[in-house]
């Protein structure tokens, strides 16, 4: 019987000592939601009660919210930041689930010259800091920038297509193309093993009935893989989507930026600093998306980290 | 794996799945890694011929004083003191939720929340939350405890401001990570224990610690690679002008080539930090990595 009783005891212990963490967690941001509802006016005013357009909800009061999201959204380009970073993110991933997956495979399942050195230099790139790419990257676009412009600016020429310049620098296919390269590592390090687990005989069936290897890894193996896949592009998406140093370098143009390059760059302006309607919404806008899509797939994120851990 | 006889079917299908990811490794990480390596044994402004200057540029890095030498000293401050306070309190919540509580996939759940947050929003969230003005929730609670006002974001104190945010930030993941593992050690060790007569904290230091080390590790390297790369938050918080009060090897290496055109310099920071997250991965794995215990 004390036993037991002791045991309730414990777990209501432990519950409440985890209760009062979670509301840490919690808290900040329930704040910043609603902070985001109240006009400039009301977050000096009464920072911390509920924000009117809850507590009385009419025309009036909804019209700050209208007010600071549509500030945020529409006057201070939230809404191409977001469009920028579905766009640049959305590109890469299917690029990197592409690219990676076949290579996994590959390096996998078959056996040739070169096999070991290939999946080592890839894997060896798990340890290389992206500060160490960020600076010869940048000076590559530019020379690369002038060669493709030369080379392709008689061709648009020829076909009246007007005069052509390539740039590398403040373009989202430059971003793009860093982005995919630089998640390979991780991508094919995790599927190789992720495929190295698939049952031995069912390529070989595939073949016997006369598929091709392109056929068999597309219609075969690749759905075979879907779990994998999902955990390799959630783990991407959080990555990509939250990504600032590379977008500093590369995306100085305000049309191009992605979220939390857009973010951060209105934070640090002086004549946004105490707007803090548009500034919580902003805050709100970059924040959602991820907490959306970590929500739907949380298990599969779990899973993927469970992985790694019962791996060592 | 037996070598086997490839058609020519599957050898271009080996060509065709792996040339592009090769090729595209190859052009974006693995050359400017090397031309990385080149640049920080010259002097160069980004424009004119760079000069080789041998190793100077590391040297200098090093000379008393320089702001390198205490961005470094930032960056270890940034490890160590988040990364244990992380470290314990991930064990700490993760073992409460081991040992059986109401609501674990609640907690789970919520606790991850903040990692999946931009690392930048974050910055933002706690810009917010550290605010002099009216608005602060932190120093208006000082306030209402009698207490002055605190700037927590002056270039002097805000290293120290920044720990509660990766506190708060990175718990979580590490939670995770560690109830992982430590579910997947067999229940039977514990009932053993249990009948011998062992106490839960002897248990958890008997069994579950020397059972996990292995991903204790892994998330012990990962934590100081981190605190090594850091970089967004200090940018954030400084408006991205950071002082030598505030810079990290991150924050100067961008600092020294894309204002003051030193791109040589800058390039050595990189390459350093580049040889400390191996040097570091390396010799964690050696001292921490024991011999792996099977069950």
């Amino acid at each position: 019987m004390r036993g037991t009783l002791l045991e309730k005891l414990g777990t209501l212990v432990r519950t409440g000592v985890l209760g009062l963490w979670m509301l840490g967690v919690v808290l900040p941001m329930f704040w910043v939601l609603a902070t985001s509802l109240k006009s400039t006016k009301e977050v000096t005013r009464s920072p911390f009660g509920i924000p009117e357009s809850l507590a009385h909800p009419g025309a009036k009061t909804f019209a700050v919210i209208a007010e600071n999201y549509s500030k945020a959204w529409v006057g201070s380009g939230f809404s191409t930041y977001f469009w920028n970073s579905l766009k640049v993110v959305s590109i890469s991933l299917v690029l990197i689930l592409l690219l990676g997956s076949m290579a996994a495979y590959c390096l996998s399942r078959f056996e040739f010259r070169g096999r070991n050195a290939i999946y080592n230099a890839f894997v060896a790139g798990l340890l290389i800091p992206m500060q160490l790419i960020l600076i010869p990257l940048f000076f590559q676009y530019a020379d690369w920038s002038d060669v493709l412009t030369r080379s392709f600016a008689p061709i648009a020429r020829m076909l009246q297509l007007g005069n052509l310049t390539v740039s590398l620098h403040n373009s989202h296919e430059g971003i793009i193309l860093i982005y995919i390269a630089a998640s390979l590592p991780f991508t094919i390090f995790t599927l190789t093993s992720f495929f190295g687990t698939l049952p031995g005989g069912v390529r070989e069936a595939a073949m016997i009935d006369g598929a091709s290897e392109a056929r068999t890894f597309f219609s075969v193996m690749l759905p075979l893989a879907k779990p994998g896949l999902i955990t390799v592009a959630i783990f991407n998406f959080l990555g990509l989507w939250n990504e600032y140093l590379f977008g500093i370098v590369f995306l100085a143009d305000n049309k191009l930026k992605t979220l939390p390059l857009g973010l951060a760059s209105i934070s640090m302006q002086a004549q946004y600093k105490s707007d803090f309607g548009l500034m919580f919404a902003g805050l709100v806008i970059t924040m959602v998306p991820t907490l959306v899509v970590y929500l739907l797939l949380q298990r599969h994120l779990t899973k993927g980290i469970t992985a790694g851990a019962v791996k060592g | 794996m037996s070598p086997q006889h490839l058609s020519r079917d599957t050898k271009r299908f080996l060509w065709i799945g792996i040339l592009p990811a090769a090729l595209l490794y190859g052009l974006f990480v693995v050359w400017p890694a090397i031309n990385a390596l080149m640049y920080s044994f010259t002097r160069w402004d980004g424009l004119s011929t760079p000069v080789w200057i041998g190793i100077d540029n590391f040297i200098n890095l090093f000379k008393s004083g320089s702001d390198f030498v205490t961005a470094i000293s930032h960056n270890i401050y940034l490890t160590v003191v988040p990364g244990s306070i992380i470290l314990t309190l991930a064990l700490f919540f993760a073992w409460m939720i081991h040992l059986k509580v109401a609501g674990s996939t609640l907690f789970r759940v919520t606790f991850f929340f903040p990692n999946v947050i931009a690392s930048v929003a974050v910055a933002l969230l706690w810009v917010l939350l550290y605010s002099t003005t009216e608005m602060g929730p932190i120093n208006n609670i000082r306030q209402a405890l009698h207490l002055e006002k605190i700037p927590f974001l002056e270039s002097a104190r805000l290293l120290q401001s920044i720990v509660p945010m990766m506190v708060w930030s990175a718990t979580g993941f590490y939670l995770v990570l560690f109830l992982a593992a430590m579910e997947n050690i067999p229940a039977d060790y514990y009932e053993a224990a249990h009948l011998d007569g062992a106490s839960p904290t002897l248990q958890f230091i008997r069994i579950t610690l020397p059972l996990m080390w292995d991903v204790l590790t892994t998330g012990i390297i990962f934590l100081i690679v981190g605190g090594l790369k850091f970089f967004d938050a200090v940018w954030v918080m400084e408006n991205g002008r950071p002082s030598p009060a505030t810079h990290t090897m991150s924050s100067l290496m961008y600092a020294k080539v894309f204002e003051e055109y030193n791109v040589g310099y800058g390039t050595a920071i990189a390459v350093l930090l580049f040889v400390l997250v191996l040097v570091v991965t390396r010799i964690s794995m050696r001292l921490l990595k024991r011999e792996r215990l099977e069950y």
